[in-house]
């Protein structure tokens, strides 16, 4: 329901749909029948926020309770923001219209790095002080979730609680307990006090955490009733864990606009560079006939014409046999699209393809991620350019005509020479097509490179690493277009400073919120947008507030120096990922958690169990 | 064709900020939601045969669009009705479902109703008045000149059938039917904006209503 104030700004701003809310399945109720108001907030646009699953889930899990009302709040675009500004138009939520400081309880998804500052420009909007300190009564408490939970310390000054993990059962837990407090007349205090002892719940005021002269932790020491570490919260059991029946859908055309069946959470493979494939473990999967009735009940429920099956790796589901012709009985009919994104190169068959082609053919992408052997490797992507060249070929026969690879470059033990083997590696990719006899007559074929900067991340093997410098990442940008020679290979990259700025705030420490304020106080938002990014107004923040942000991406941990993050217990075992990191710097691999436990300690979250074993 | 069906619906409230592009999105969720048997085409990417009259510019409410389906299996012109209208967003109603009988190129006028809001109605009012009064009201255009955009000059009074302007509390309302359809169709906020743009007065902002699709003859297009 949108309010009179907002609706007098929508006929001078772009895509009006993005702030009226109404949308089908949408929920709305009555404010004064509901003992807490909860405002689920995206730090970025619409069309970005809308497409997260996380967001969908937690999104219906509040609103079946009687008791509570979760609405959606999304970073309003430029335009709208000045409106908003200019005629003195708080943030509000879309289902109510309500004005931010209406909510009981705040909950930011921490997504990307590169979404802080507008954490910080949605308080400031919301009229919400920034910092926890400044908020002095019981509500509204901010909360924070979402992968970048695990090290949230740059934020830790601006949120009142952090909760990793898995959110479907801690939230209902803290939601209780506020309710509990409001009904009290508890203060902010006595509630933090008591939500600080269930599990999965970091109150970071709760900690001190002090340095040695050189920048370093020297401790970080839990008060009150903090435990001294933070086990993240997992669900145990997905098939009958909460999942939506109803997504909201959009008006306006969003990145991901389909409905969403959940195969899995954690990943089997170990791919030392990927943040994802540690945090989310231990591997727990749904029953194939799960995941085919939730499919089948969001598109009934939505009317959407294409379902996507999400996880880490859906070619890993062991149930991937079963499920695809199970949904595509009813898809098909239906004229629903079934699309399978996260496929592996590996183990994706013939018959897979075949199946995939009934419905609609998208794009094939193959995610090699390094160019050489040596360097796939060392950060454990256990893939082999036979499989990538076999499966393109294998593709190409099936009539398609465009491939997209992905790679990284600034790996840990990158060379130049691994640099050239991304551009060798596309052009024998190039080499199978034309080697196919029965390629369609009068078209070409193209292969998208798309090189993202590598960023070491927290409980990753690599958490120790120096990042590339900018420098050496516009070096190596340089290298790899001298070794393309054709324009059959479309090369792509992320702008170093972004990944430069991503990296800092991925392995930073709390002395990094002033800097965010100080940067979001020049301007900085819509960090993640090439066109908003002002790295200079960035730079001039850390100079101001003496903070040097190389020492959080470029240089080299030892193994017994604290980091920011270790008082957050992600199961993983420390010294699992200095093993990981040491066979890196040999290119040893490590076989994948079906074939070999690696004894990371995961499974201890969920009672010793993992679907791996 | 036999199975063609002709659904006439409201857009009003929040919904006149959904555009054109995002209308057809809207509208074939919500048959695959209601479980209306249609035609799908037969290409090679098929898709949901769905055919609008005329777009309705985004922010402008109306009471009579009308998009054409073909159905494929048996359903009543109620249940359809009564389907979609449980599927739809709110703003959007179904007012009607019938075999068409007109072609969507005999349309050739339509009624609006524009309510203008402002701190001086009286203002408003004669500047309404003697702007409409005008022997001639000149715009300009975007038009096309094969693949090319141009700005087009254009006389609209022609296009003008007829018009009424009438005070209201706080502000003005003006009934007006201006040409419509494939040829001569004029955008009632064009016309405002060639008449308010010489006078100058404070709009606080604009209300535009279709009320009513006619054709040659002044019969309702249905």
């Amino acid at each position: 329901m949108v309010n009179q104030a907002v609706e007098r700004l929508l006929p001078r701003v772009q895509k009006p749909a993005r702030y009226t809310g109404g949308e089908q399945n949408s929920v709305v109720k009555d404010a004064k029948q509901v003992k807490l108001r909860y405002a689920f907030c995206f730090p970025d646009s619409y069309e970005i926020g809308m497409s997260h699953l996380g967001m969908k889930i937690l999104y219906s899990l509040v609103n079946a309770r009687e008791d509570a009302w979760c609405e959606r709040v999304f970073a309003p675009w430029v335009d709208m923001e000045k409106e908003m500004r200019k005629n003195h138009v708080p943030l509000f939520a879309l289902e109510s219209g309500d004005a931010l400081d209406k909510f009981d309880l705040i909950g930011f998804t921490l997504q990307y790095e590169l979404s802080y500052s507008n954490v910080l420009n949605m308080l400031d909007l919301g009229n919400i002080p920034l910092r926890s300190k400044e908020r002095t009564s019981l509500t509204p408490i901010v909360v924070g979730g979402g992968p970048c939970a695990c090290n949230p310390e740059p934020l830790a000054d601006f949120f009142d609680i952090f909760l990793p993990g898995e959110g479907e059962e801690v939230t209902n837990e803290l939601i209780d307990l506020l309710i509990e407090h409001k009904e009290k007349g508890s203060t902010k205090l006595e509630f933090l006090r008591e939500a600080a002892k269930i599990e999965g719940v970091y109150v970071p005021a709760f900690y001190d955490v002090s340095y040695h002269e050189n920048g370093t932790i020297a401790s970080v020491t839990a008060k009150e009733t903090a435990p001294a570490r933070v086990k993240k919260r997992i669900i145990s059991d997905l098939d009958s864990v909460f999942y939506p029946d109803k997504f909201v859908v959009p008006f306006v055309d969003i990145v991901h606009d389909r409905a969403v069946a959940e195969v899995f959470r954690g990943c089997i493979r170990g791919c030392r560079f990927c943040q994802a494939g540690f945090i989310y473990r231990p591997i727990r999967e749904k029953k194939s006939e799960t995941v085919n009735r939730q499919a089948k009940c969001l598109c009934d429920s939505t009317g959407y014409d294409e379902v996507s099956l999400c996880s880490l790796s859906t070619s890993d589901y062991s149930g991937v046999e079963q499920l695809i012709p199970d949904m595509l009985s009813w898809a098909v009919p239906e004229k629903i699209n079934v699309s399978l994104p996260s496929l592996r190169v590996d183990n994706f068959s013939e018959e897979l393809m075949e199946e995939l082609k009934k419905v609609r053919k998208s794009g094939l992408t193959f995610a090699p991620e390094a160019g050489t052997q040596r360097l796939r490797d060392a950060i454990n992507k256990n893939v082999t350019e036979e499989e990538v060249l076999r499966t393109s070929a294998q593709a190409f026969r099936g009539g398609w005509t465009a491939v997209k690879l992905y790679f990284m470059m600034g790996l840990p033990t990158e060379t130049l020479d691994d640099i050239a083997g991304i551009a060798e590696l596309a052009q024998k990719v190039v080499n199978e097509f034309y080697k196919n006899p029965d390629k369609p007559k009068g078209k070409g074929v193209t292969v998208s490179v798309s090189v993202a900067s590598f960023v070491p991340k927290p409980f990753t093997p690599f958490q120790w690493e120096p990042q590339d410098t900018m420098e050496q990442l516009v070096e190596k940008q340089k290298h790899l277009l001298e070794n393309v020679h054709t324009h059959k290979i479309q090369v792509s990259w992320h702008q170093s400073q972004t990944s430069f700025l991503e990296g800092v705030f991925a392995r930073g420490d709390r002395k990094l919120c002033d800097v965010i304020e100080s940067a979001w106080r020049k301007g900085c938002k819509f960090d993640g947008w090439d066109e908003f990014f002002l790295f200079d107004k960035w730079m001039e923040a850390f100079r101001e507030c003496g903070v040097e942000p190389s020492f959080y991406a470029n240089r080299r941990r030892d193994f017994d120096e604290i980091l920011p993050w270790d008082h957050m217990d992600y199961g993983i075992r420390k010294e699992f990922l200095m093993e990981e990191n040491t066979k890196a710097h040999e290119s040893v691999t490590t076989p994948n958690c079906r074939q070999k436990c690696s004894a990371c300690g995961a499974a201890k979250l969920n009672g010793g169990h993992c679907d791996a074993k | 064709m036999q199975n063609d069906v002709r659904i006439f619906f409201t857009k009003t409230g929040t919904a006149k900020y959904i555009s054109h592009l995002d209308l057809m999105r809207c509208m074939s969720r919500a048959f695959r939601r209601a479980q209306i048997p249609l035609w799908f085409t037969e290409g090679y990417n098929p898709h949901l045969f769905m055919t609008f009259a005329r777009p309705l510019s985004l922010g402008q409410e109306s009471l009579c669009e009308c998009v054409d389906v073909r159905l494929t299996g048996e359903m009543t012109f109620k249940e359809m009705q009564n389907r979609l209208n449980d599927a739809l967003v709110p703003g959007i109603t179904v007012v009607s479902v019938a075999k068409p009988v007109h072609k969507p190129t005999e349309i050739a006028f339509a009624d609006y109703e524009i309510r203008l809001f402002s701190e001086t109605p009286e203002l408003a009012f004669s500047a309404l008045q003697s702007g409409l009064s005008k022997s001639s009201i000149c715009v300009t255009k975007k038009a096309k000149q094969g693949r090319r955009k141009i700005d087009k000059e254009m006389d609209i009074k022609p296009n003008i059938a007829s018009w009424q302007v009438s005070k209201t509390e706080n502000g003005v309302m003006l009934f007006v039917r201006l040409t419509a359809g494939d040829q001569n169709n004029i955008n009632p906020a064009l016309l405002l904006s060639a008449v308010l743009n010489d006078a100058n007065i404070e709009i606080d902002h604009t209300e535009i209503l279709k009320k009513r699709v006619l054709l040659e003859n002044g019969e309702s297009f249905s």
